[in-house]
């Protein structure tokens, strides 16, 4: 009997270790987001995220000075400076060299390397270089030298600053944010406040059809919401309302109401039918039963659903594409931002990155404010 | 200085037709730098019309068009990336039809004029021909990009043929090196960029009217000639030797990573087939021109077809009519219109008046004058196919050929999906 309550399960480390395995699992994605944040999109398409946090041996491409800094001494023309300071770069140990694409590694620091057009570069192990030549150099650009070297990890604030300080983003950025907010706050509470009433009559109000009715609200359930797009849209504009706000708002609130009166519906359905009748008795009235009792009772469904509305709508793009951004490019919301940050043809995951977490900020806060409630509500009608 | 008169005096006329201002929304693919482009043009467009123009870009916009136009709520003009999705809205009665005299002028006043009024000529909603299209930027396919100073080390010369292409190939590949940098992946349109190569190896293996043909679906996708064509695109994309990687890896590398072989050290491969935007994915501060130049993609010496041109371009036109609607299509005839795009970069435009002087730069400029000097210019074919095909079937194809099914029983499957189409 070493199952009884209240024993410790000799198997307590082996739960342990795979609970902390799969909380390291699922956070996974999330950390290589993060990190990826921080990085370049030159760094992100050369290396992988798990390689960022250690030094690498990198092949680099740098370039000593342009010609027209060359200085005559002696006979000699001579260009010379710090190959890194040229590229605007940390300083890292140069292991290897080369001065041609074919041999990238073919001389060690502080060996003198000819060069192709004529006269030698040295380059030293922290890449200062002198190139000499009894002739002027010629060309406009400099002598490309190929290093390996040892380079510390390198992280940048740039995506997040060209993300939010940009000025060229700024203004579009905190417009979008206050849209998203007008769009998602009435999104919630609509809905909330329609299926409240609508799930207190299907719980406690005796009529004719209604399981037919709450079958109806469960197959709706199952109606995939790009079905209704088209049609919907129509609707709004032929009745006026067109692209904007009021059109976003109602489109929410139908999309989101099915599975608001059935989580409500269920909830309720479960709270002690002897408070109601008792209050049926004392003389109240259905309203006055919604409002003083059946409310602040389901307070933690209610809770979790605005909760779960939300997140949905704010992290909508499709809805507020389709329903809310005209040809005016009056309205827009932080999702069409985001991507359009991305650029025509995509591919920017620093952008990607960055904007994830910008982006995650605000339903962060909102979860953590109300996640208590979240998980009571989610067990709502499960236990009677 | 003949411009700017014809500019001012168009302007003029143009103001003097704009007594009403209104509210002109246009809607396109552009995003990003691309979208502060084409905004600087529309504002020159209303500073000269008085109306008050509105641009939205998206990246979804084929799906959201649709959308908009079904529901009624479409913008007044609707920048197309293709003119399959304009012919197939122009037939369902969403376009309305571009002025009268908008056709003449293009054939006057476009290199390849008459090419470009039949890209924009589609049957309407009762079946009748009519321009419903206007072309405005158009890219260049048929370009080969390399690094010139990576040329310079090993010795090669550029190509001019592609005898000289395929003997440079092989001798890059006998110096121990890898030629060619291909990758086909794009998310959901994972392929595109193989559709591309092998509408060029059509241009190059077969004249121009078996290209239309192949596009029109006259002759079957799986005749010989355009199996020849995927076969020569195999003859690089399947050669191990050839493709940095392994051909293995040709179908999952992505088309904007690709490029930056060129660029590694020590390089990955020497030469990359892209049409001219790819330059946007080069590594940060890659100079076009003098870390990465191009040059055509050359034809067979010994087939005489000429120089032909793959390239696509958008098409601007009217999803719900107005006068300022038509204002703004009549404003993209103006030179000044296509001037400012240019002086900004990454623009081509087959405008015979423009002054060519104000290209970004010379690379871009070297660009126009392989499109103004093709003998052949051909549209990009997939975008003409019907979408179940051009961004669907001949994708896959594409994908699955160069993972190593042959081009017969591909080609048979995109013959299927025509049919299941037509």
């Amino acid at each position: 009997m070493d199952n009884i309550a209240g024993t410790k399960s000799s198997l307590t480390w082996a739960v342990h270790i795979s609970a902390a395995a799969l909380v390291i699992l699922w956070l996974l994605p999330t950390v290589g987001l993060f990190i990826s944040s921080f990085r370049t999109a030159d760094q992100i398409a050369t290396s992988g995220w798990w390689k960022a946090p250690f030094p690498s041996v990198q092949n680099l491409t740098l370039r000593s000075a342009a010609p027209d800094t060359q200085r005559e001494a002696g006979g000699l023309f001579v260009i010379e400076g710090n190959l890194f300071a040229e590229d605007a770069r940390e300083q890292a140990p140069i292991t290897v060299y080369g001065v041609s694409s074919r041999a990238v590694d073919a001389f060690q620091p502080g060996e003198t390397a000819e060069l192709r057009k004529g006269g030698t570069i040295t380059v030293q192990a922290n890449g200062d270089y002198r190139m000499e030549h009894s002739e002027a150099f010629t060309g406009a650009r400099g002598q490309r030298v190929f290093v390996t070297a040892e380079i510390p990890p390198e992280f940048t604030l740039g995506n997040y600053d060209k993300m939010l300080f940009d000025p060229a983003n700024v203004e579009g950025m905190s417009k979008a944010f206050f849209n998203t907010l007008t769009v998602t706050i009435p999104a919630t509470i609509i809905p909330i406040l329609i299926a409240a009433f609508a799930a207190y009559a299907l719980a406690w109000m005796e009529f004719p059809g209604r399981v037919l009715l709450i079958a109806l609200v469960v197959a709706l359930l199952v109606v995939p919401l790009q079905l209704a797009l088209i049609p919907l849209l129509k609707l709004h504009n032929s009745i006026g309302i067109g692209k904007g706000y009021i059109g976003v708002w109602l489109a929410h609130t139908g999309f989101g109401l099915p599975l608001a009166i059935y989580l409500l519906r269920n909830y309720m359905v479960g709270l002690p039918k002897d408070i109601i009748e008792n209050a049926r008795v004392d003389g109240a009235s259905d309203f006055q039963i919604f409002t003083k009792i059946i409310i602040p009772l389901s307070f933690p469904a209610l809770a979790s659903f605005a909760i779960l509305q939300f997140l949905w709508t704010w992290n909508d793009l499709l809805v507020a594409k389709v329903f809310l951004i005209d040809a005016s490019g009056e309205t827009t919301v932080m999702t069409n931002k985001i991507v359009e940050l991305l650029g025509t043809r995509g591919g920017n995951w620093e952008i990607l990155a960055t904007a994830a977490f910008v982006s995650i900020g605000v339903p962060l806060l909102v979860f953590f404010a109300m996640q208590k409630y979240l998980v009571r509500g989610l067990l709502a009608g499960s236990v009677k | 200085m003949k411009h700017v008169m014809y500019a001012s005096v168009a302007t003029l006329a143009l103001s003097a037709a704009a007594a009403q201002a209104e509210q002109v929304t246009v809607f396109g693919p552009w995003l990003g730098p691309d979208q502060e482009t084409v905004e600087k043009v529309l504002a020159a467009f209303a500073a000269a019309s008085g109306h008050d123009v509105r641009y939205v870009g998206s990246d979804s916009f084929e799906q959201q068009i649709m959308v908009d136009a079904e529901a009624g709520s479409a913008p007044n003009v609707a920048v197309y990336p293709q003119p399959g999705l304009a012919s197939d809205m122009a037939g369902r009665g969403f376009l309305a039809p571009l002025a009268e005299g908008t056709g003449e002028w293009i054939r006057d006043n476009y290199a390849a004029g008459e090419s470009w009024v039949n890209l924009g000529t589609y049957a309407n909603a009762e079946g009748e021909k009519e321009l419903f299209g206007f072309f405005y930027k158009v890219d260049v396919k048929s370009l080969v990009w390399y690094s010139p100073e990576n040329f310079e080390d090993a010795g090669y010369e550029i190509p001019t043929t592609m005898e000289e292409l395929k003997a440079l190939s092989d001798q890059i590949v006998a110096d121990g090196e890898t030629p060619w940098c291909i990758g086909l992946g794009s998310g959901g349109a994972t392929g595109w960029p193989a559709t591309d190569w092998v509408e060029d190896m059509m241009l190059r293996t077969q004249p121009p009217e078996v290209y239309d043909m192949w596009v029109s679906n006259e002759m079957p996708f799986t005749d010989e000639k355009v199996l020849g064509a995927i076969e020569e695109f195999g003859a690089f994309a399947r050669n191990d030797d050839y493709v940095a990687g392994g051909a293995g890896v040709v179908a999952s590398t992505d088309f904007r990573d690709s490029p930056k072989g060129l660029f590694a050290s020590p390089p990955q491969c020497y030469m990359h087939r892209q049409a001219s935007f790819i330059p946007a994915f080069f590594p940060d501060g890659t100079e076009v021109g003098a870390d990465a130049d191009f040059f055509y993609f050359p034809a067979y010496a010994g087939k005489d077809l000429g120089t032909p041109v793959l390239g696509a371009g958008t098409l601007w036109a009217i999803t719900n009519d107005s006068q300022g609607a038509q204002d703004l299509i009549k404003f993209l005839r103006e030179p000044q219109a296509h001037e400012i795009w240019m002086e900004l970069g990454g623009f081509l435009t087959p405008h015979k008046g423009v002054d060519s002087s104000k290209f970004a730069d010379a690379p871009t400029a070297k660009m126009n004058e392989i499109l103004l000097g093709a003998t052949t210019f051909r549209f990009d074919g997939s975008d003409l196919m019907p979408g179940a095909v051009g961004t669907g079937s001949f994708w896959t194809a594409m994908v699955d050929y160069s993972g190593g099914a042959p081009a017969a029983e591909v080609a048979a499957d995109v013959q299927a999906s025509w049919d299941a189409a037509k």
